[in-house]
């Protein structure tokens, strides 16, 4: 097994080489000239030269990504070409505020599409069936920033009874801390600022949750569906167990390795930064900054961030590979047995 | 059959119980504290004022910010030598005691400084601190990062602007220019470049004070979250006490969606929110908010390539021209928000000629001359985001315009780009006639009149190259202010109707969305937002 971590974490190393390859071509080769962006209106093509050369924009292209990608090595993303802050700063700042909301989110996910997947497997082809699959099926097609608008129109316009946009109220914000707000204001004891830290997370999180949910939900049924027809679910019924028994301890238990998977690479994706319902809701994470950065030509938080998501998406796929292997000890990895 | 009795019932009761569960969450929510989801931080309302913005500030820091939302928050915490007036750009003293002392070349400008003026960390303002504040935008010192040094205090290759700084005493401060520079002075009392930063401040943060801002301000600085919102608090010791805060806390929250920020302000989140959209309108007017259209400092103008191809030709320019009906475009794209222009700068500025008569809608005449001169098909580029001065798009601007050259038998052909793109192309491509816009910086009359005197494409879109046209712009710059100067751009705006290398066609409004519980709010010309007056019922 340790093995097997290790041969995957070397894995990793061409896999985002690979990413910064294609993400350094996209922005420094096809993207245009960010000097224009960055330098405003005023910029002359002499300022423009300066900075370019400042910036090592000057240099051939595989000088470029030689230094970028050293640098990148050392913990060094660059310096923001907008805000003149280092990169790593800048997203470290922004992270926890998409971290928060990824968790929250896969865990309204996770609870809500196993419920609704077992429900729709037990019931197959009755109405508690159709039920689910309606929802999951508007929950996959449904686009994040319809949902999220509608559901701010609805519980901000309409009700008035939840914020529509940020992380709480300025004025309560926790300072300093983890970053994670529930955690902070639980640990600063300060119950009203953490009332308004769920209150703000609540739409964000019903957004975000929607599409796993459905995807969960799915797979779930499908995979209970097969497990209730195993030959173990057969004998455990005719041993005499309670239904609820033999659905909740031997069909779901055995139906929750590809589930497990699908919720590992959903985190992995939501981690990833919510592009979509970070911009929806002004959510600060990395999510919403790399919408700005891209539309600002801000190339460096671009790569950044992307070689973040990169990173997170692949630990996720390990992680999930190790708990599929601590689930099902019929998986083994590395040479096949000789028989 | 029993045990699937039994599952049923237990999913049903599942069910119910996890509705209860949410509802009494939602509740849970409202009660403990946060029943208000307004604004103010829990607490007394009428101390907090928030105003929502489409972006983070870029920096906080005057010399390396060049966008509006930096400047709101900026010109609340720093101060400049010189201020504009509180509703135009009219220049006044702030942190100097009076206006200049000028020599008659225009060359030398001595400045006595206020006494008594500190800075928020304690230190006190000084002539060196002014000397500080300007001399890291000069050259050598200056870092290509800052955006607008070049524009505020010039340099060497521009041939104009501060050669040096000089202190004559603590309290008088000499600054001698390259060229004589009408502008310099509205430059002073930019939000941008010009104001006076702590030097203690400044040795203390490496030379970039964006992380903790440090000015002499109404407000200071508390707090930063980066995507979020910035903390600032009324500054108890500011030295004009006919201008101080008067109202203790303001936040600028950062809403980049327009739609959602509407909703916040109609939910009561925020009480003032910029960047309306004009589809916006009746939903702040509808829920009893107060919408907030003042005249700003912009010209939207379709600009015809008087380098290259069939535009060079001014009779042809003039033929394109009479073919649009400016006054009813203007009034269909964009309503009440919006003026049609018949010169470069906005109508409220001096000296605006009011009497200026641009050469008007003559469809018939248009058609008859462009088909004398062989003109039957004529390309364009434009740009397709919304911008400050164009909020429906280039490409809607475009295809409005590409009616009414229809309509008088000549076919034009678009090609869009997004901004970015486009501000590249416009230097580089091949077109007959593209869209631009310009937002002013400084309410002086150089600063819209120049744009057709730039030799730098990316700013005169249109290749303008008239040395009449320069000459004029170069004698605007060194005649002092006043009717001779005056006569100057009124020249200009003429020689732009004659030769017609732009078609102007609107100035917009600025428009924010205002909780009535607010007063004395007002959106400057300029962009920037002085809160120092600003209070909320409590």
């Amino acid at each position: 097994m340790i093995k097997y971590i290790l041969k995957r974490i070397l894995m990793v190393i061409p896999v985002l080489l690979g990413v910064s390859i294609i993400i350094f071509l996209i922005t420094r080769v096809l993207a245009p000239d960010p000097a224009p962006v960055v330098l405003g209106e005023h910029a002359t093509n002499e300022t423009m030269a300066a900075w370019r050369t400042e910036h090592g924009l000057s240099d051939p292209i595989w000088l470029q990504y030689v230094h970028f990608i050293g640098n990148a090595i050392q913990g060094d993303l660059g310096t923001s070409y907008y805000s003149h802050q280092p990169v790593t700063n800048e997203i470290a700042a922004r992270f926890p505020a998409t971290a928060e909301l990824a968790i929250c989110a896969i865990i309204v996910a996770a609870l809500m599409g196993i419920a609704l997947g077992v429900v729709a497997a037990v019931r197959k082809n009755k109405p508690a069936d159709h039920v689910s699959m309606i929802i999951a099926l508007i929950g996959v097609s449904m686009p994040i920033f319809w949902s999220g608008i509608l559901l701010i129109i609805l519980f901000s316009g309409i009700l008035h009874i939840l914020p529509s946009n940020g992380r709480v109220l300025p004025m309560l914000g926790p300072s300093g801390g983890t970053g994670f707000f529930i955690i902070d204001t639980i640990a600063s004891g300060n119950m009203k600022a953490l009332g308004d830290v769920l209150k703000h997370l609540l739409l964000p999180t019903l957004a975000l949750s929607l599409y796993s949910m459905a995807i969960i939900t799915r797979m779930t049924r499908s995979s209970m569906l097969d497990t209730l027809s195993a030959d173990y679910t057969r004998t455990a019924r005719a041993k005499g167990l309670k239904e609820r028994v033999v659905n909740l301890k031997h069909a779901l238990r055995n139906a929750m390795l590809p589930v497990s998977t699908v919720i590992g690479l959903q985190f992995g994706s939501l981690l990833g930064g919510a592009l979509l319902t970070e911009t929806v809701f002004s959510w600060p994470g990395i999510g919403k900054y790399a919408v700005d950065s891209v539309l600002k030509s801000d190339f460096p938080v671009v790569m950044g961030v992307v070689l973040l998501v990169a990173v997170v998406f692949v630990l996720m796929n390990l992680i999930v590979d190790i708990i599929y292997a601590y689930l099902d000890p019929r998986i083994k990895y590395g040479k096949p047995e000789e028989g | 059959m029993e045990e699937n009795k039994s599952a049923v019932t237990f999913d049903r009761r599942q069910f119910v119980q996890l509705l209860g569960a949410a509802t009494a969450g939602v509740a849970a929510f409202n009660l403990v504290g946060c029943t208000d989801t307004g604004t103010s931080g829990g607490g007394s309302k009428a101390d907090t004022i928030t105003y929502a913005q489409g972006a983070d500030p870029r920096a906080l820091d005057p010399a390396y910010f060049d966008d509006g939302e930096s400047a709101k928050v900026s010109c609340n915490i720093y101060e400049g030598l010189y201020r504009y007036g509180d509703r135009d750009t009219t220049v006044h003293p702030a942190l100097a005691a009076e206006l200049p002392d000028i020599t008659p070349d225009g060359l030398v400008y001595t400045i006595a400084l206020r006494e008594g003026v500190k800075f928020h960390d304690g230190t006190d303002f000084d002539a060196e601190a002014v000397k500080a504040s300007v001399e890291r935008q000069l050259e050598p010192n200056l870092d290509p990062d800052m955006p607008y040094a070049t524009f505020v205090f010039g340099c060497e290759d521009d041939g104009y602007g501060v050669i040096k700084v000089d202190v004559v005493d603590p309290l008088t401060v000499q600054f001698t220019l390259r060229t004589p520079s009408a502008s310099f002075l509205k430059n002073l009392a930019m939000a941008l470049a010009a104001p006076i930063v702590s030097p203690a401040a400044l040795e203390a943060q490496g030379g970039n004070i964006s992380d903790n801002p440090c000015g002499t301000g109404p407000y200071k600085f508390v707090s930063w979250t980066k995507g979020a919102h910035v903390i600032l608090e009324a500054n108890a010791d500011y030295w004009d006490k006919t201008r101080a805060a008067k109202t203790k806390n303001l936040i600028f929250q950062v809403i980049p969606e327009n739609a959602t920020r509407v909703t916040a302000l109609l939910n009561g989140e925020v009480d003032i929110i910029d960047g309306v959209d004009v589809s916006m309108a009746d939903q702040i007017r509808g829920g009893g908010y107060t919408l907030f259209a003042e005249d700003g400092m912009t010209i939207n103008y379709m600009a015809f390539n008087t380098e290259s191809g069939v535009c060079t030709d001014v009779a042809v320019r003039k033929a394109i021209a009479k073919a649009i009906n400016v006054p009813e475009m203007v009034d269909v794209l964009y309503g009440e928000f919006a003026t049609a222009a018949i010169s470069v700068m906005p109508l409220w500025m001096a000296p605006f000629n009011k009497n200026n008569q641009p050469i008007g809608y003559h469809p018939e005449e248009a058609a008859k001359e462009l088909d004398d001169l062989g003109i039957t098909q004529l390309e364009c580029i434009t740009y397709s985001n919304p911008r400050p001065y164009n909020t429906k798009n280039g490409q809607v601007l475009a295809e409005t315009i590409q009616g009414y050259l229809k309509a008088v038998g000549v076919e034009v052909n678009i090609t869009p780009y997004d901004w970015t793109t486009y501000k590249s192309k416009v230097q580089t491509e091949a077109f007959d006639f593209c869209f631009y816009g310009w937002t002013g910086d400084n309410g002086d009359p150089d600063n819209f009149m120049n744009l057709l005197g730039d030799q730098n494409w990316s700013m005169n879109v249109a290749r303008f190259n008239d040395d009449d046209y320069r000459a004029l712009i170069k004698k605007g710059l060194e005649t002092p202010e006043g009717p001779d100067r005056d006569a100057v751009y009124l020249a200009c705006e003429q020689m732009v109707i004659d030769k017609q290398p732009w078609l102007p066609i609107s100035h917009s409004k600025n428009l924010c969305g205002v909780n009535p519980a607010i007063h004395d709010f007002f959106y400057h010309p300029t962009g920037d937002v002085f809160m120092w007056e600003v209070t909320k019922d409590a």
